[in-house]
């Protein structure tokens, strides 16, 4: 891939991101699970794709760029904090967890996705100065179960249409 | 790449991973007996005790504003301005342990049971 390819890709899918994460809010998932901060994560489709697509480097800078675009779109300071610590330990354990080559895609993204939630827990008990914040946590990893599990169908799904359209790995 | 795509056994081992911390953690908070108290934080601070056999409501504000209602013996932020308003969406509880929180404004809703370390609170 050439780098103005991956420039292009890199650009189109921040956008990607960013759009997805703002489609997200008028999702009204939580009239099915009444839990703070219960999301599809879709915006993680992106940071898969890329973490498979392209290189680790790339998938950490379109996470950067969606989390503080997102902050300027309306997710505020708090919103920043527990996107960042859950999108950076979402990101770490997918990369670990791909590199150990125990678990295919459902794996990696089955983890990340409770790495998210956990990340976000913990920003939000050091911004509540509260332990009993945590006890969300169970609930929130028994939705990410199946919020993984439906991500990385997702980017299964959009990796094979890519490689068809000849947009493969670099 | 093709492989890396299709589910295989080792994605079970990462299922099983989480949802054995899901049970551990969900041990952890197990309520503990009758829920009496909802305590309300305010940035890490205690601001008010509010007992759950009595119908009552406040108003929190700072920067945004949270209305919070005791009805039934059950506690829920009932309004709130915050984007999102997530803490309203969390709906009515009543399960020792369990807390209503209000990121934006940094509110915190601690459901608590029977006697605290607090005597009372002033102010």
């Amino acid at each position: 891939m050439t780098k103005t390819k991956q420039l292009a890709l890199c650009a189109l899918m921040t956008a990607l991101a960013l759009a997805l994460s703002y489609a997200e809010r008028f999702l009204p998932l939580q009239l099915l699970i009444p839990l703070p901060g219960v999301k599809l994560g879709l915006a993680n489709v992106v940071t898969l794709v890329a973490l498979y697509l392209l290189k680790k480097r790339h998938a950490l800078v379109i996470l950067l760029l969606r989390c503080f675009l997102g902050a300027v779109f309306g997710g505020g300071i708090s919103g920043l904090a527990m996107s960042l610590t859950g999108g950076l330990l979402a990101l770490g354990v997918m990369v670990l967890s791909r590199k150990s080559k125990l678990f295919s895609i459902y794996g990696v993204s089955i983890l990340g996705a409770a790495c998210h939630n956990t990340g976000q827990i913990l920003a939000a008990m050091v911004l509540m100065n509260s332990v009993y914040v945590a006890a969300y946590l169970p609930y929130l990893l028994l939705v990410a179960l199946v919020t993984g599990s439906l991500t990385a169908c997702a980017c299964a799904g959009v990796l094979k249409i890519l490689k068809n359209a000849s947009i493969s790995p670099s | 790449m093709e492989k890396q795509l299709r589910f295989r056994k080792g994605d079970l081992l990462a299922a099983a991973l989480v949802l054995l911390a899901a049970i551990l953690l969900f041990l952890c908070f197990l309520p503990r007996g009758e829920a009496a108290y909802a305590e309300v934080y305010l940035h890490g601070e205690l601001i008010q005790r509010l007992p759950l056999d009595r119908d009552s409501e406040i108003t929190v504000c700072d920067g945004y504003t949270n209305t919070v209602t005791v009805s039934g013996g059950k506690i829920a932020v009932t309004a709130s301005d915050c984007p999102g308003a997530d803490c309203v969406g969390c709906g009515w509880s009543s399960t020792p342990g369990r807390s209503i929180v209000c990121l934006p404004n940094g509110l915190e809703i601690r459901i608590v049971s029977g006697q605290s370390d607090v005597d009372f609170v002033v102010g």
